[in-house]
């Protein structure tokens, strides 16, 4: 048992990215607030984006921008961009969404008056 | 030209939603027939692809000439031309069917409904072709974002429901995504051949096998697999009229797609994790979700809800089938998909069909319908043979198939499930049927039966391709197992 408790502050970056997922999933699933969902939702997101962050770094090495044009290329002493580019991408998907949801919330405000799920599921009755 | 046809299948109908807006902002009549020629254009062109394919094989397309490790790949193979044959068509059709409904129906916002229902498409091809673990990624949250917005489109109750997807889907794609991460934390690579051969040596590592669990939840939610159906069938219910055709043809069966290229052309066919077959589990809830989603489909009363519980049993049957581990069930499951996605749509053609013109939404009120729409009727008759499974439509070869191969697998249990689901099937279609036929409510049909020339003809198409996809079962067969197979099987 002590050894996973040593793996895991061994990898504080993993420990982060399920402390803020499991946070996220819980507000998504105790929160009746819609807008507090999207909250919970986008922790989530952020989450995964963070892991996948958190895996292209390496000890001691720099910004992915080539020293010298000429001398060989250590892979070692850049962190890896590839899982930046994917994170932009994925940063922009989750703004999509995010847009999308919060549309979805002012068209269900309009119609329904309210932001509380067991109050709009009272009106659909 | 013919060698840039996957790019330019996407790009087609991206280009048009995005050019829409500029060109029907004074004309919002304009909308309706530039969407019609785009898919009619699409039809085309998936028609020569799938030529091209048959001729020269499959296409791997490698955008701007970056080559498949380094670059974004794309993979025309048989199984994917056949897909982007029948779901450019089912577009077709469902925007045809689109017409007469669409103005009421969508509460006056029918250009954002062609521009939507085009972003929708260009995702769907984009997760058809897609080579990529990212790639696919991306395609499914496009192809979901435009699926939520074209549920909430006429707004009232669906928004609720759109919501509910939005909130489910979305946990699904962080879900999928967190499992290719994995999957990159392991192999460093993307792209799925080159995962391919990388990953046999890895399948002992924890993170693949979490990360394989995480992308099965993932895309388990896409494609509403049971545990994780929930979200499915309020949004199918309350989705307008004109749209809920196209998103239970195609959104559904697409995810299961993309699931099947991760199973089948990235970890290989014979996957064992600690002793345990990945497919077999697959293959256990695939009977699971087909016998569950019936038997909830039989306690349904409002008929949109109950042809979406359908849907959800027969993404338990298709998987059944694939994953019995031999080419039997696996062409008796990719043919079930095809079909499934017909069914599917004629099921929500009539529906919405029913419900626009006869206000029937319930069980009690198909006996409105009764006899006096005979050619209805036919359609309703066409579509429950395919649904049960009965000669001469394509859903009796599918299952027939998928059977076969779980007896070649000696698989009893997954015959028991198919057959039971079969009879739940028959028994849901018996409700329907027993209050169209039977009871008498003389006085309250509305007017005698007349429909307009969309509606006869998106499913006239189809019923007519449910009976024809059975007739023509041994050649599409053929084609499935000679183009379609994934290595190794």
């Amino acid at each position: 048992m002590s050894d996973v408790f040593a793996a895991l502050f061994h990898r504080p970056n993993f420990l982060t990215f399920v402390i803020i997922f499991l946070w996220g999933f819980y507000i998504m699933i105790t929160r009746y607030n819609l807008v507090k969902k999207l909250v919970g939702m986008y922790l989530v997101q952020t989450s995964v984006i963070f892991f996948l962050v958190s895996i292209s770094a390496k000890k001691g090495a720099t910004v992915p921008i080539l020293l010298s044009a000429t001398g060989p290329v250590q892979a070692s002493a850049y962190t890896n961009p590839l899982p930046h580019v994917l994170t932009l991408t994925a940063i922009v998907v989750g703004v999509a969404t995010l847009g999308v949801a919060l549309a979805l919330c002012s068209a269900i405000y309009r119609t329904y008056g309210s932001l509380d799920e067991e109050e709009i599921l009272k009106r659909l009755e | 030209m013919s060698r840039h046809l996957p790019a330019l299948l996407f790009l087609l109908p991206l280009f048009a939603a995005i050019a829409m807006p500029v060109a029907c902002l004074r004309h919002p009549g304009r909308s309706r027939p530039i969407a019609l020629a785009v898919l009619s254009g699409m039809v085309a062109f998936s028609l020569v692809n799938l030529r091209g394919v048959l001729e020269n094989g499959a296409v791997r397309y490698a955008f701007s000439g970056w080559a498949a490790p380094l670059g974004i790949e794309w993979i025309a193979d048989g199984l994917a031309s056949m897909v982007l044959v029948a779901l450019s068509l089912l577009g077709l059709l469902a925007l045809l069917f689109a017409g007469p409904t669409s103005p009421t129906d969508l509460g006056g916002r029918v250009v954002h409904f062609y521009i939507l229902i085009l972003l929708l498409i260009s995702a769907l091809t984009g997760i058809v072709f897609a080579g990529d673990l990212f790639n696919l990624f991306v395609f499914l949250e496009v192809a979901a974002l435009s699926s939520y917005a074209l549920v909430a489109v006429a707004g009232g109750r669906a928004v609720v429901a759109a919501f509910r997807y939005l909130i489910l889907g979305t946990l699904g794609a962080s879900f999928y995504l967190l499992g290719v991460s994995y999957f990159y934390a392991a192999t460093g690579t993307l792209n799925m051949g080159d995962m391919a051969e990388k990953l046999p040596h890895l399948l002992t590592s924890k993170t693949v096998v979490g990360g394989l669990l995480f992308m099965f939840i993932g895309l388990g939610i896409k494609m509403a697999l049971v545990p994780f159906h929930a979200w499915l069938p309020d949004a199918y219910t309350h989705a307008p009229e004109s749209v809920s055709p196209i998103l239970a043809s195609l959104v559904t069966k697409v995810a299961l797609l993309g699931w099947l290229r991760i199973v089948f052309w990235v970890l290989g066919v014979k996957v064992v994790v600690d002793d345990t077959p990945v497919l077999l589990l697959v293959g256990v809830i695939g009977a699971l979700a087909a016998v569950i989603g019936a038997v909830l489909a039989l306690a349904q009363n409002d008929i949109k809800r109950m042809f979406a519980y359908g849907g959800i049993s027969h993404v338990g049957l298709i998987l059944v089938g694939v994953s019995q581990g031999n080419r039997t069930g696996f062409v008796g499951g990719v043919f079930y998909l095809v079909n499934d996605a017909f069914m599917q749509a004629a099921l929500f053609f009539l529906a919405g069909m029913v419900i626009c013109q006869y206000g029937v939404r319930t069980v009690e009120d198909m006996a409105r319908i009764g006899t006096k729409a005979p050619w209805l009727t036919v359609a309703f008759i066409i579509v429950a043979m395919g649904m049960i499974g009965l000669p001469p439509t394509g859903g009796f070869f599918g299952k027939w198939y998928i059977i076969l191969g779980a007896l070649e697998a000696r698989n009893y249990v997954a015959v028991g499930a198919v057959l039971l689901s079969t009879l739940l099937t028959l028994a849901y279609f018996v409700k329907l049927f027993e209050r169209m036929f039977r009871e008498r409510q003389g006085g309250s049909v509305l007017h005698a039966f007349d429909s307009p020339l969309p509606f006869t003809v998106s499913i006239g198409v189809v019923s007519a391709a449910i009976i024809l996809l059975g007739v023509w079962s041994d050649p599409i067969i053929g084609f499935l197992l000679s183009y379609a197979l994934p290595p190794g099987l």
